[in-house]
């Protein structure tokens, strides 16, 4: 029996817009085959390497590993024009030269390095070889022809130059070309392939003799990239896609569907088409495959580091023994947190730093520390998250402010002793410096030892049908209204949804004849389509990073492994994640608007202190909390959406404790499994809390009985089975899947029955961990959001204007603009139009008159003088927000910088000459009254005003200056978030100041005032919507009072009269739409109103959805009928029944009268069909809808107005 | 001299392979295979199931024992065969 034979040309999925398999799939088949190597060569790079190794190693088969790789062909001698290039064709099989570049056993390092260079040398996205790039990494001599054991071999195919030289019969050329190979590598293969193309079978032999006569080995491959034959057309339309062509077959790679992972014997079969009947040819080419196969198989270990014992990380270079430097550190930290006393503290710094240095991971935690240092040193906010607040270690070193002992945060959850993996610490920094804080830690380490990771954007249903569609030569217009009626949804459920959601049903798209464009684009679902910067993660490493992983750049040109966060920690490599967070660029924001304005240092980190103009903020102020009580959240972190605004009403929080439980609570686990009202019911007093077993009480004492937090978790385990909590991490971490948690119930029962425990109790006990097990929350996570969370609602309650003024310049959360302006006037904060001579580039906080300055003193009036009565509308009184230049629609970046330069400004003119903006940026100006104050405008009223300046005939003006003007508007440098490498940086930029060539004008033409209409208010807030996304003059719902008052439509601000259970009419903007999970297992939309006296919040259950969903997602002004639902105290929901265009309506009342209207309200609703699609249930009974938790797809909603969010505020990676 | 025909014969095969056929109520055996390959058809024309795909064989063959090269087409998706072109 012949020895199988080993595939050495195989592109998965991870060849983007290309192969189609994935490579566990490629691996298996390889298995089934009987075949013991298997080769990986994707085209341009590596992503998919350590997947290959990970599939190949749990097949127990050996991995080779390689990459495909574009020739750079220098311009030809012959052009025909000199200097004008012969444009390659840039479609079909001879689009482009390419060779496939294996690593040898050893060559790991040099291939990494050599895809590292490509990808250098070439374009982005685009990397390009040369036979000497090839030479520089290829490695030495060695025998047998293919080089040397720690180096590279090259293989020449029917796509390399050589290839295109035989098929194209110039026989000499081709014998020159590979003369020039073999002299710069000294391993270099002729590949063979033979797909039944026509000609394929000729080319390859005479490939063959071409190798025979010139002593080079030769190896039989197939190139494949199916795993089947029928995947040959999910080939095509990627060849389509990934060339931007409509389907042809002049664009396609192959002709054949033959490029499948073929077996042994199938290849038997190929070997004898290409080498006739020759036998002994035969065995020959398969030996010779055989022999490279072997040469090159690696052992996967060696790139799996974390599946060594001990792992074979890649450790940071700290300069010094790392060991006794963190030992000192942490000593001095000790001192400088007054912990230096607590024995408490030194016994878990003595464990934390035992697992610590037996997993060598000192200089890892140096160097964060050194990192987090440097952040805070550049003024950034800084603050860290995650499982890493509760490592004693972090807090000492100064990684973290929380300190871990004070909330019961265990170290298991971020390092443990069993736990396999490597520890990742996580760190909020301002959003808008994030890039700054890269650029850092890249100028102190060096790019050798530093790089990004990377993520793979893949497949949805959208794109999917983008790039189906488009292979089909659908008109782009049309690819775009069928692509966005679909939901965020995975492009498998394409068909399903359009039978399962209302909305889609309506469409019609079912039965448009485009099934075989959405057949196509679900076999698309999951494959990889490009590359992106991953969002937080940084790999520090050692000089040897590149030798391990391969690096290409990112769009904005930061160094970027080409693995993802999975693999990297897989490869060995460590990674700190800086996450950007806009709300701590709010904050401080937030705060520097309080120190220009009212000359007050706020600390925001520290409790307490003694200097008398700085403000403290202590974390037990009575008036925030009354205001988060209220429940008057919108905009801080957290805790703003409907959803938590009702929680909030609910819990009451009180102190911090309170707002972290809050925050685990607020999670799809906990809220599914019904946490929340066994947890409030006790909290409250309403029922005694139930403890499994008095020895648990202990654990769960702080959270009334219930299951919140993964802490509690390895608690009970650890009490149970009387193990150590390294343990308990190692089962929590096992209970995710319904399998997992049947093996951790054969290890748990008995070994707590064991311990001493009864039948019963036990049962109890393992009834939680089952049910709650996999929910929890990590406590560490949650501390460390409650801060921000705080800290937030803090600066809403005590420097409302300056607080809304970050939100608005940073939008942090996850309502738009105009939610948030409208949360501030209710705050009593007024809203200043735009003025060119007041706005700034941000929102800007001004002062009203003289305020009372708030003393740090009035603040820390003691509790039982707590003033219960909270009034929102006082919090912001005196202050007001400016609309800033860079709210304009379209308005450039150089133009906000010009028009702050230039300020003050006499007159329209004047602003035109200096402040030089585009004329549809000064007419959008004009248009929302930035020039109102300067002319002295005074819009609404009468329409006619002759001898009065108008709005209109601003705008007229501005034609006649740009008419009179010499020179239009010149481009300034725009700043750039780019990264470039230090050495570089430092080159004079080349712009230099040009003096203007345009002189001062008067009008050229005379306009007397007045000739044109003046906007009325109806016109300037459409103008105001439409330019700046807010309603700054009027609230657009108040257009609409007359119907509203008629119809006897109830206000949100007396939501709370109307009894439980009552129907009534709501009306509103819709601010904000949710489908988030929810226990029935239906697809609940959660959809928010502003109607200018505050927020409603509706709930459309699956019942109505059939005749609301498309107006719901498609309209923007809402009116809806609800049932009243009491939740507590202070907390209202409407269920809906029944919704309808407002603005509809309002058409009708005004053409057929309140009657007509009122019939229509009253109609009895049609029954329409539900949403479907099958629940995926969860062993607890925990059932979500398919379609839960994804952003609708919606008509044109106007510009920034509205939004839909998938989840609350703030970016989080976790 | 290359002739074009395009008459439906029948095919005897093994393996897949054709080994003899009858073109013109005269039994041809193969000789030698010259050449296969194969093209597939531009499925995105047709809205109908998989088009298939068309093999071509070029062999040497004959009815006695003078022997020409003939061209002969298989279409999976009608499992008929046509001969293409014969050289004599």
């Amino acid at each position: 029996m012949a020895p199988p034979f080993p595939h050495l040309n195989v592109s998965s999925a991870y060849s983007m817009r290309y192969g189609t398999a994935f490579p566990r799939a490629l691996v298996n088949r390889a298995v089934e085959h009987g075949m013991d190597i298997l080769a990986l060569t994707d085209r341009d790079g590596l992503y998919g390497a350590i997947k290959h190794a990970q599939a190949c190693a749990d097949a127990g088969i050996a991995p080779v590993l390689g990459v495909s790789l574009a020739l750079d062909v220098p311009a030809s001698a012959f052009t025909p024009v000199p200097g004008v290039r012969t444009p390659r064709p840039r479609t079909g099989g001879n689009a482009e030269d390419r060779v496939t570049v294996l690593a040898r056993s050893g060559g790991w390092s040099r291939l990494c390095r050599l895809v590292t260079a490509a990808h250098h040398a070439g374009e982005r996205g685009a990397p390009k070889v040369t036979r000497k790039l090839v030479g520089e990494w290829a490695g030495g001599a060695g025998e047998h022809g293919f080089g040397a054991d720690d180096g590279l071999v090259v293989l020449l195919g029917p796509r390399s130059d050589v290839g295109r030289a035989v098929a194209e019969r110039r026989d000499e050329q081709a014998r020159t070309l590979l003369g020039l190979w073999r002299a710069s590598v000294p391993g270099v293969v002729i590949e063979l392939v033979d797909q039944y193309g026509f000609r394929d079978a000729i080319t390859a032999v005479r490939m063959l003799g071409l190798a025979e006569s010139m002593g080079v080995p030769a190896v039989l491959t197939n190139a494949a990239r199916y795993l089947d034959p029928a995947d040959h057309q999910v080939g095509d339309v990627l060849d389509a896609a990934r060339q931007l062509v409509p389907l042809h077959p002049r664009h396609l790679e192959r002709t054949t569907s033959h490029a499948y992972l073929k077996s042994t014997k199938e290849m038997w079969q190929v070997a004898a088409k290409v080498c006739g009947a020759d036998q002994e040819r035969v065995v020959r080419l398969l030996s010779t495959t055989r022999r490279l196969a072997e040469a090159c198989s690696m052992d996967p270990l060696g790139l799996l580091a974390l599946r060594n014992d001990p792992p074979d990380l890649n450790l940071p270079e700290v300069g010094r023994d790392p060991v006794p430097l963190l030992r000192h550190r942490v000593e001095d930290g000790l001192v400088a947190r007054g912990l230096d006393r607590s024995d408490e503290a030194r016994r878990r710094l003595r464990d934390e730093m035992a697992v610590i240095e037996r997993k060598r991971l000192s200089g890892y935690f140096i160097a964060v520390a050194g990192i987090t240092d440097m952040i805070r040193g550049m003024g950034i906010r800084c603050a860290i998250r995650g499982s890493g607040a509760g490592s004693l270690v972090n807090h000492l070193i100064g990684i973290g402010e929380v300190n871990p002992l004070d909330h019961g945060l265990l170290m298991e959850r971020f390092l443990s002793e069993g736990r396999i993996g490597l520890p990742d610490i996580d760190v909020d920094v301002e959003s808008a410096r994030r890039l700054d804080c890269y650029k850092a830690i890249f100028d102190r380490y060096g790019e050798a030892r530093v790089a990004c990771v990377s993520m793979m954007e893949t497949y949805r249903a959208r794109s999917a049908i983008r790039d189906v569609a488009g292979a089909m030569g659908l008109p782009p217009h049309e690819i775009d209204a069928i692509a966005k009626a679909f939901p965020h949804i995975r492009a498998r459920q394409i068909t399903a949804s359009l039978n399962d959601l209302p909305e889609l049903r309506d469409s019609r798209l079912g039965e448009a004849g485009l099934d075989r464009v959405f057949r196509l684009a679900e076999k698309l679902d999951g494959l990889p389509r490009h590359i992106a910067l991953h969002p937080c993660g940084v790999l520090i490493g050692n000089t040897g990073l590149r030798d391990r992983t391969p690096v290409e750049r990112s769009l904005l040109e930061f160094p970027m492994s080409q693995f993802d966060k999975d693999d990297v920690e897989e490869a060995g490599l460590l990674k700190l994640d800086v996450l950007g967070v806009r709300m701590q660029s709010a904050m401080a924001y937030a705060l520097s608007e309080i120190k220009r304005v009212d000359d007050v240092a706020v600390e925001l980190d520290t409790q307490q202190g003694d200097e008398p103009d700085v403000q403290y903020v202590p974390h037990d102020d009575q008036e925030t909390y009354d205001m988060i009580c209220a429940p008057r959240t919108l905009g801080c972190f957290q805790i703003e959406s409907p959803g938590q605004r009702e929680l909030v009403a609910k819990l009451e929080p009180r102190k911090m404790h309170d707002l972290i439980v809050d925050i685990s609570l607020f999670r799809p686990g906990p809220v599914n499994s019904d946490m929340v009202t066994p947890y409030l019911e006790a909290r409250h007093g309403w029922r005694q809390p139930h403890y499994p077993h008095e020895r648990l009480r202990e654990a769960l004492k702080e959270t009334h009985g219930v299951v919140v937090f993964h802490e509690q978790v390895l608690r009970i385990i650890e009490v149970m089975t009387g193990r150590d909590l390294s343990f308990a991490e190692k089962l929590r971490r096992t209970l995710d899947t319904p399998e997992g948690r049947e093996r951790v119930r054969k290890t748990f029962v008995p070994m707590a029955k064991a311990n001493g425990f009864d039948d019963a109790a036990v049962d109890r006990a393992w009834k939680v961990l089952d049910a709650f097990g996999a929910f929890g929350f990590c406590k560490a996570h949650a501390a460390a959001f409650a801060l921000p969370t705080y800290q937030s609602a803090w600066l809403k309650r005590h420097h409302a204007a300056a607080f809304f003024a970050g939100v608005l310049t940073h939008e942090p959360g996850m309502y738009p603009s105009r939610v948030i302006i409208d949360e501030a006037r209710q705050c009593g904060i007024k809203i200043l139009p735009l003025d060119v001579n007041k706005s700034g580039k941000d929102w800007r906080v001004e002062r009203l008159g003289l305020r009372v300055r708030v003393r740090p003193s009035q603040l820390s009036e003691p509790a039982a003088g707590r003033r219960r009565e909270f009034r929102i509308g006082e919090i912001g009184k005196g202050y007001a927000l400016r609309v800033p230049f860079s709210a304009i629609k379209g308005v450039s970046q150089a133009e906000v910088e010009r028009m702050v330069a230039g300020q003050p400004y006499t007159s329209l003119a004047d602003f035109w000459d200096r402040a030089r903006p585009s004329r549809p940026t000064i007419e959008r100006i004009v248009q929302v009254g930035g020039l109102d104050a300067l002319h002295d405008l005074h819009p609404g009223g009468p329409r006619w005003r002759p001898g009065e300046l108008t709005r209109r005939d601003l705008i007229a003006q501005v034609g006649v200056l740009e008419r009179t003007s010499a020179s239009g508007v010149r481009a300034g440098p725009r700043a750039s978030k780019r990264y470039v490498p230090a050495g570089a940086r430092d080159r004079p930029a080349h712009a230099v100041p040009q003096p203007s060539a345009q002189l001062p004008l008067g009008f050229g033409e005379h306009l007397p005032p007045g000739e044109l209409p003046e906007m009325t208010e109806t016109e300037m807030v459409e103008a105001e919507l439409e330019i700046l996304g807010i309603d700054v003059s009027r609230h657009i719902v108040s257009f609409h009072d007359e119907l509203l008052d008629a119809l006897g439509v109830v206000r949100s601000r007396d939501l709370l009269r109307p009894r439980n259970g009552a129907e009534i009419l709501v009306a509103g903007v819709k601010v904000a739409t949710q489908t988030p999970a929810v226990r029935s297992g239906q697809r609940v939309i959660f959809t928010t109103l502003d109607d200018s006296t505050g927020p409603i919040d509706l709930t459309f259950f699956e019942s109505v959805q059939g005749r609301c969903a498309a107006t719901v997602f498609g309209s923007w002004l809402l009116l809806a009928k609800g049932v009243v639902r009491r939740t507590g105290t202070r907390a209202v929901s409407l269920r809906a029944v029944d919704c309808w265009d407002l603005t509809a309506l309002d058409r009708l009342w005004r053409a057929e009268g309140i009657d007509a209207v009122r019939a229509v309200l009253d109609q009895a609703p049609q029954e329409a069909a539900g949403v479907g699609g099958r629940r995926i249930e969860y062993a607890n009974g925990f059932r979500l809808s398919p379609y839960s938790d994804l952003g609708p797809a919606v008509a044109d909603p106007p510009r920034r107005l509205w939004h839909a969010s998938q989840g609350s505020s703030g970016p989080t990676a976790a | 001299m290359s002739r074009l025909y395009g008459d439906p014969i029948e095919v005897w095969t093994r393996d897949g392979e054709p080994t003899q056929f009858v073109w013109r109520d005269r039994l041809f055996l193969v000789r030698r295979v010259l050449d296969h390959w194969v093209v597939a058809r531009e499925w995105w024309k047709t809205s109908e199931r998989d088009p298939g795909e068309r093999r071509f064989w070029r062999v040497e063959a004959g009815p006695g024992r003078d022997v020409g090269s003939y061209e002969l087409r298989y279409d999976t998706a009608s499992s008929g065969w046509l001969l293409l072109r014969a050289w004599d």
